[in-house]
């Protein structure tokens, strides 16, 4: 069904694809995009993997069986970042640094306690995306056309 | 038996655990309760100024000492009980786990409920309690019957709940208060005005419904299909404690309105009639106690109406003697079930000689009930014929004859199970299936003889009920006092009752049939029916065809837009800016979105369509991002692509011939008028909003500035980004539990909830 052409242009796209959503993720606060925009760009580039080789072949090359997990693990890091300034007296999603403080930067990568939380929602974003391809893929047809 | 596995053992480590809890409760209320009282209270939702407060007063102690106490015997039984009829029907000794645990989470409850000094805390241990209940008594899950049984409880008593919770909110709203001692401090006031009475009349339906008053009385002999130590517990001493524990706990309020004290005297002097006549003519064991549950707590209810220092007293008395006496004689039909397998007094008979302890327990409890002296309940007796008598010669009359047709029940009851002629053989039954009722039954016994503590502790309670002095004045008097007058006629009619029932039979029988035909049950089922034939009707317009689905949006959404255009002056609301050359881009980018959109309404074959709608939605993300919106921009095109490839590879899947006959097929025959007609005036009403809001004036000072002005401060230049993780953080935490949630559903729906 997929030639040569489309298989190549598909393995070759994957770590582009990747690098671009990290990309994505850390420039979110300085720049257009965030979390959710970086984690359809991931899916994105797991859902070509799924087309070019089908689901069999993408099950043994990536960890996509882990993918609601790795939802959960999204969730729960936006969870610890809201709720740990409350274990310290501060109001949910109090972030820090506080307005006025110093900034550290790793590059372009601003740490910031919102990053991390954009981050959960990254990986919260890619894990049900592929979560939601990988079921859709994985439903058997039957006859007659309906899935 | 004999080969006990871990989880079996499980199951009955849970039930003495079970037992352990309502120990430690019973002993830790009484020990609170005699060293005065005391509560705790904490801060919980401050934006609406409700606290965790409970305290432990009067009232809260009578109930919680009946939930806890009643607790350790039920539980107990329910250790010997639930082994057994785990293995009858054919399921694991582990279920026993579950069981137990509910029972212990419904005493929680419970105790939290009549402790509670907030009203909205105490909805919360309500509906715990009703969701408890539920599970309780669907515990036979395989059975339908009581599947239906759990969810009429549910229904009814979860309905009404709703109707308590707005009258709750109707007195936050008259008082600005949900907490109960300020709430009937502030209404002390004055007579209560139509908005109190109409909150006083809603807490009323939901307490009723909940202590199955009639005419939503019809759940509890349905409720008799859960195992009885679920009926011996909440049917006697918890749950259907739990409306009549909220009236005494709102009384002072109640009282100020004349009207609601003769509502509850109404319904209890129905509940009375009902409960006494079904359950003079019931042969199932089980429903005749329920029938008699219905009666007693209507004599509660009574008393209630009555109101005033006799009426509280009567009440609070009451509802102690009554849950002593009825759980033992639960207990007793559960045991002899247990040794006959008759589940009617038509299939046992003469077990006195075979089950010597549990006829005298459950003998001692049914006087207690009947009202004989030298029982507890000949007190409680005493004062209702006392609080009648003050309150006019008509209800002196109905009390003797409710009093001589519970006389009468109960005596048919006992007599029917324990004398005449042995129907079936009776096998032994564990020991712990009979101690409890003679435990009960000797506690009835003892408080026939001394009073004192018990009249104490209805006397704290009704204090709290009549929110001023009242004496509990329980002792024998050897006289000729009205109440000793009413006693005695009502041993005489109960007699005649008794003798002359066979002669009854036919009105009986009559009345039952009415109630069949034409009762409040009926009504259930017709509503429940119409409901259910509702909600097909409307799945069948909303799934069978995506086109009326979409209809359905469109229309009332497009009739509401179009009245709001209608209504909104046309002068100066519609106008047209000049066009530089700058916007054509801008024009472009919506002219192919247009074209895209007409060109996929003629389009059958399905990667064309799929082709075509991605075109719409890439040029409107072109649009954004001219319009300046960039965030918008890769979001929409990001989608679009995402979307584009499901559709391809969906297509991939699906078998070509598959495609090729769908593509093939005639248009719907909606495709000719009505979708065109459809979307072209919904469409042209949303032109005609977006462009009367594009004409108004850009506000300067919105939240939207304020926030741009504000992302700095938060260390960020891009105030999507922002917004999103930082101004609105809460929404997008909320948003994205949301989508795990979906998840849970697609996987559900696709693959029966296995995720991976």
């Amino acid at each position: 069904m997929t030639t040569v052409l489309t298989r190549m242009v598909a393995r070759l796209l994957l770590a582009p694809v990747l690098v671009v959503a990290a990309a994505v993720l850390v420039k979110g606060y300085a720049d257009v995009g965030d979390g959710f925009a970086a984690g359809v760009i991931a899916a994105l580039g797991v859902l070509l993997q799924f087309l070019a080789f089908g689901r069999a072949a993408v099950e043994r090359a990536l960890p996509v069986r882990r993918s609601a997990q790795l939802a959960l693990v999204g969730l729960l890091v936006a969870l610890a970042v809201a709720f740990v300034p409350v274990l310290a007296g501060g109001a949910p999603l109090q972030h820090a640094p506080a307005p006025g403080g110093k900034v550290v930067h790793l590059g372009s990568l601003e740490l910031l306690s919102a990053v991390a939380f954009d981050v959960g929602v990254f990986v919260l974003v890619l894990g049900l995306s592929v979560a939601f391809i990988h079921l859709i893929v994985g439903t058997p047809v039957e006859e007659g056309g309906q899935p | 038996m004999e080969v006990t596995s871990g989880r079996e053992r499980s199951g009955r480590a849970a039930g003495i655990a079970a037992v352990a809890v309502a120990v430690v409760a019973v002993v830790a209320v009484l020990g609170a309760w005699l060293a005065g009282g005391g509560g705790f209270d904490i801060a919980w939702l401050p934006t609406w100024d409700a606290r965790l407060a409970f305290r432990l007063d009067g009232l809260g102690a009578l109930y919680a000492l009946l939930a806890t106490g009643i607790g350790v015997a039920v539980f107990t039984y329910a250790t010997a009980y639930l082994p057994r009829h785990l293995e009858h029907e054919q399921r694991p000794q582990a279920d026993g786990r579950r069981f137990h645990a509910l029972m212990a989470l419904f005493l929680v409850a419970m105790v939290g409920l009549v402790t509670a000094q907030d009203l909205l805390l105490l909805f919360l241990f309500w509906d715990l309690t009703a969701i408890v209940s539920y599970l309780l008594i669907g515990f036979d899950h395989q059975h339908r019957e009581a599947r239906l049984s759990a969810l009429m409880a549910l229904l009814v008593t979860g309905v009404s709940a709703v109707l308590l919770l707005i009258g709750i909110l109707v007195l936050r709203a008259e008082y600005g208060t949900t907490s109960i001692p300020e709430l009937l401090a502030r209404a002390a006031g004055g007579p209560a005005g139509p908005a109190v009475t109409l909150a006083g009349a809603l807490i009323a339906v939901g307490a009723l419904a909940k202590s199955a008053q009639a005419p939503l009385h019809f759940w509890l002999p349905r409720a008799m299909a859960a195992p009885t130590p679920v009926s011996a517990y909440l049917h006697s001493a918890a749950m259907v404690a739990a409306g009549v524990f909220l009236l005494s706990r709102l009384h002072p309020l109640l009282a100020s309105s004349p009207v609601l004290l003769d509502g509850l005297l109404v319904v209890g002097v129905v509940s009375m009639a009902v409960g006494g006549l079904l359950a003079l003519s019931e042969d199932h064991l089980k429903r005749l106690l329920a029938y008699s549950t219905i009666a007693q707590y209507g004599y509660v209810v009574t008393m209630l109406g009555v109101g005033g220092a006799a009426g509280a007293a009567a009440a609070c008395f009451y509802v102690l003697a009554h849950a002593l006496a009825k759980s033992a004689l639960f207990m007793t039909s559960g045991a002899v079930t247990e040794a006959t397998g008759g589940k009617a007094l038509s299939e046992v008979g003469g077990l006195a000689r075979a089950m010597p302890a549990l006829a005298a327990g459950s003998g001692l409890a049914a006087a207690g009930l009947a009202a004989l002296p030298l029982t507890i309940g000949f007190f409680k007796d005493e004062l209702f014929f006392k609080a009648a008598a003050g309150r006019g010669q008509w209800l002196a009359v109905v009390a003797v004859l409710s009093a001589a047709l519970t006389f009468a029940y109960v005596t048919r009851f006992w007599t029917g199970i324990f004398l005449g002629r042995r129907r079936r053989p009776a096998r032994a039954v564990p020991r712990l299936l009979v101690l409890p009722v003679v435990v009960l039954g000797a506690l009835v016994v003892a408080g026939g003889v001394v009073v004192e503590p018990f009249a104490a502790l209805a006397q704290a309670a009704a204090r709290v009920t009549a929110a001023g002095p009242v004496q509990v004045d329980a002792a024998y008097h050897l006289d000729t006092r009205t109440e000793n007058l009413m006693a005695l006629a009502t041993y005489a009619a109960g007699l005649a009752l008794v003798l002359g029932r066979p002669a009854l039979t036919a009105t009986l029988s009559g009345f039952r049939r009415l109630g069949q035909l034409a009762g409040p049950e009926r009504v259930y089922v017709a509503v429940l029916a119409g409901l259910n034939r509702l909600s097909n009707a409307v799945h069948d317009i909303e799934v069978r065809d995506l086109r009326a689905r979409v209809v359905a949006v469109l229309v009332p959404a497009g009739a509401l837009v179009g009245i709001g255009v209608a209504a909104t002056p046309f002068e100066g609301a519609y106008r047209a800016g000049s066009f530089s050359q700058g916007d054509a881009p801008l024009v472009v980018a919506l002219l192919t979105c247009s074209l895209a959109a007409l060109v996929v309404a003629r389009l059958r074959h399905h990667l064309a369509l799929a082709i075509g709608m991605s075109g719409v939605g890439f040029s409107l993300a072109v649009a954004y991002s001219l319009l300046g919106a960039p965030d918008v921009a890769l979001v929409a095109v990001l989608i679009e692509t995402l979307f584009t490839l499901l559709f391809v590879a969906v297509f991939a899947l699906l078998p070509r011939r598959v495609l090729r006959r769908e593509a093939a097929l005639p248009p719907h025959g909606s495709r000719r008028f009505r979708d065109p007609i459809v979307g072209a005036v919904s469409g042209i009403l949303v032109l005609l909003v977006v462009w009367a809001a594009l004409s108004r004036p850009t506000p300067t000072d919105t939240t939207a500035s304020r926030q741009l002005a504000l992302a700095g401060q938060a260390h960020g230049k891009d105030v999507v980004t922002v917004i999103l993780a930082d101004f609105r953080g809460l929404d997008t935490m909320v948003e994205i539990t949301v989508l795990v949630v979906a998840l849970l559903g697609v996987a559900a729906l696709l693959r029966r909830g296995r995720l991976w």
